[in-house]
């Protein structure tokens, strides 16, 4: 196992600059998630580290060993990717003995290995079929298999679960996540999907147009986003976000839209006239019937447009002065779309970013 | 009889039509071989199966056999040429050698180069595609000319060594661009994997894409070796005393008249090699070997 270390890492191709001076630390061991979305840069990051992109700037360091130059087959490296790219001539078994064959393992070691590999996987039953004899879901595990047989320094996954269907991913997270609590070898894993993202990582990275927005464990991230794109981008559904202008009345300060008034925490920084983006996550709304079980005097009415029950919650979408809001409420109330609705935010849990810059305030 | 079994009926015979219209030249011409010379040549009718089959032809045309002692009277009507003039032994075995050769060359040379071009991302490599591409677009016989004398004076000419390359050189186009579109279906992530498994780029090649494309690799060879089987014109011009099976034919039409029965003798046999060649490919002339390797 190793850790990665990143340094003013940079990427172009001619003069598109598509990573802008990198800095990241992934610890020994730990389980780190590039988040973010399509063209964000996060698979060429992870390419890089595998060596399969050259390095225009900046550095990176396997412990303390500078591996900008190092080839990827001399990186001890796994890599698992969206496509599985399995050999498709080779069996399961082959498939996952292929690196050892380079080596000139032993067939005593090669078979022990492929045999641990596929007992931890569950393809003992597989190992002498053809991939494309295997479901989706086990050629998945059989690129897993190829990866973990090789006992490497560090684990590298390119949108591993992307081609499997929801059932299938669920229960693959699952298994990733338990793998790697197994071995604790050292993973980067890159997602477009952030559920993945917070139920997998130990930290999370959030990458936008080739620069680090933000990282940290999930519920950091999830609690404290620092600017309105990764509150934006992590959770589902998103956040609420409401643009208005800080105001006045009878002593008492409110975030406003026209004639609508929300209610702003008191240890913020705020002046007033100033614009800011008034965000509450989808759960932190209460929601109410009747206007008198809720704080009448922070309570807002809205309009139900559509309610989706899922089970054990119920996401409501309304409109609110025209903006179009989602609420999320673990009560069993009756709705139908055009009622009137009560919400109110909790307001210890509402994030305000500036106007300008958009930063957390 | 309603509407589908009229479609199933009239697909069926279309295909049935299609079929025969591309089998009955090579049936008449099979069993023009086995007809005797007055079946050939019968001025009253057309003769298709009323007639005692002869294997004469077969035997003077690929077993060496001598004209003379033939049951026909074809040397009668065609006059005799030399003994040994319709011997076509050697033209088989020069086909043989040159078509198999070339296939070989054009076959490796071509893999290499389309795996480079599939694979490695260099300067100028499209617009080096269309230079390749381009070779194809003069047809051989605006080249004849100076290949006949750039082979003289390489004294090439005349020698299987020379047929050899002159086939490669026209077949590595069509062979380098069908087998680009065989490694561009390969997924590059394949490769990928495998270098980070430890493979060096050849092993890349040699021990995961190869494999993976075997069915094109197969396809290609076919294609090579029937277009250096029936290749006419450079072997033609390019040749004098070795002869293929396309060019010795030709001779089989004297100034006297074409012998037919020896022409479709020899004809007919020169089918069996592409034939038996292709039924050994034909497996892998299937698309389809690289399924599994990635999500479909």
């Amino acid at each position: 196992m190793a850790s990665v270390k990143i340094s003013n890492l940079e990427k172009a191709y001619g003069a598109i600059k598509v990573l802008h001076q990198l800095d990241l630390d992934v610890e020994e061991g730990k389980f780190v998630v590039l988040l973010g979305p399509s063209g964000c840069g996060k698979s060429t990051l992870l390419r890089m580290i595998a060596g399969l992109e050259s390095v225009t700037g900046g550095d990176i360091y396997f412990d303390d060993k500078r591996v900008n130059d190092v080839h990827a087959k001399d990186r001890n490296i796994a890599m698992v990717f969206q496509n599985y790219a399995l050999y498709a001539h080779m069996s399961v078994r082959k498939n996952m003995a292929f690196s050892m064959r380079l080596n000139k393992t032993d067939k005593k070691t090669m078979d022990e290995k492929v045999n641990w590999a596929s007992s931890i996987l569950g393809l003992d039953d597989y190992l002498d079929r053809l991939p494309k004899e295997l479901s989706g879901g086990q050629r998945q595990r059989v690129a897993m298999g190829r990866a973990i047989v090789r006992d490497p320094e560090v684990f590298l996954f390119d949108e591993p679960l992307s081609n499997l269907d929801a059932k299938l991913r669920v229960q693959m997270r699952t298994e990733i996540k338990d793998l790697h609590q197994r071995l604790k070898t050292t993973t980067v894993y890159v997602t477009h999907d952030q559920i993945e993202a917070m139920t997998m990582a130990d930290e999370v990275v959030v990458m936008r147009d080739g620069i680090i927005e933000q990282s940290g464990t999930p519920m950091k991230i999830y609690d404290k986003p620092n600017n309105l794109f990764v509150a934006q981008f992590i959770g589902s559904p998103t956040m609420n976000i409401i643009k208005c202008q800080v105001t006045e009345e009878n002593g008492t300060r409110y975030a406003a839209l026209d004639k609508l008034r929300l209610p702003l925490p008191d240890d913020r920084d705020l002046q007033v006239g100033q614009a800011l983006y008034y965000g509450v996550r989808p759960e932190h709304f209460k929601i109410s019937k009747a206007a008198h079980d809720i704080n009448a005097s922070s309570s807002l009415t809205g309009i139900i447009k559509v309610v989706e029950p899922t089970g054990p919650e119920t996401h409501v979408y309304l409109t609110l002065a025209d903006e179009n809001l989602c609420a999320i409420t673990r009560e069993r109330i009756e709705m139908k779309p055009g009622d009137e609705i009560h919400l109110q935010p909790d307001v210890s849990h509402v994030h305000l970013f500036d106007g300008e810059t958009k930063n957390a305030i | 009889m309603n509407s589908e079994a009229i479609k199933n009926g009239a697909r069926y015979f279309i295909a049935i039509a299609i079929v025969a219209v591309f089998v009955f030249p090579i049936a008449w011409f099979a069993l023009t071989s086995i007809k005797p010379v007055s079946a050939v040549f019968n001025k009253d009718r057309v003769v298709v199966f009323d007639f005692k089959p002869t294997f004469d032809n077969y035997r003077v045309t690929i077993l060496g056999g001598r004209k003379s002692d033939t049951n026909s009277s074809s040397s009668i009507l065609m006059g005799t040429s030399g003994e040994g003039a319709y011997d076509g032994r050697g033209a088989i075995a020069s086909s043989l050698i040159i078509a198999v050769c070339s296939t070989i060359l054009a076959t490796t040379i071509s893999l290499l180069a389309a795996y480079a071009l599939s694979r490695l991302n260099f300067r100028g490599s499209q617009g080096y595609m269309h230079w390749i591409l381009s070779q194809r677009f003069l047809p051989p016989i605006a080249i004849i000319i100076p290949l006949v004398f750039i082979f003289r004076d390489l004294g090439l000419r005349d020698t299987h060594f020379g047929i050899i390359i002159a086939h490669t050189l026209i077949n590595i186009p069509i062979a380098l661009l069908i087998l680009k579109s065989f490694f561009d279906d390969v997924p590059k992530e394949v490769d990928q994997a495998a270098m980070i498994d430890g493979a060096t780029r050849f092993q890349c090649f040699y021990m995961v894409v190869l494999p993976m494309v075997k069915g094109g690799v197969a396809a290609t060879a076919v294609l090579c070796f029937i277009f250096s089987w029936t290749e006419f014109l450079l072997s033609l011009f390019l040749t004098n005393s070795i002869r293929t099976i396309p060019v010795k034919i030709t001779t089989f039409v004297t100034s006297t008249g074409s012998e037919w029965g020896y022409i479709s003798a020899l004809g007919t046999a020169a089918i069996i090699p592409g034939f038996i060649f292709i039924l050994l490919v034909q497996k892998h002339l299937v698309r389809g070997l690289t399924m599994g390797a990635i999500k479909d």
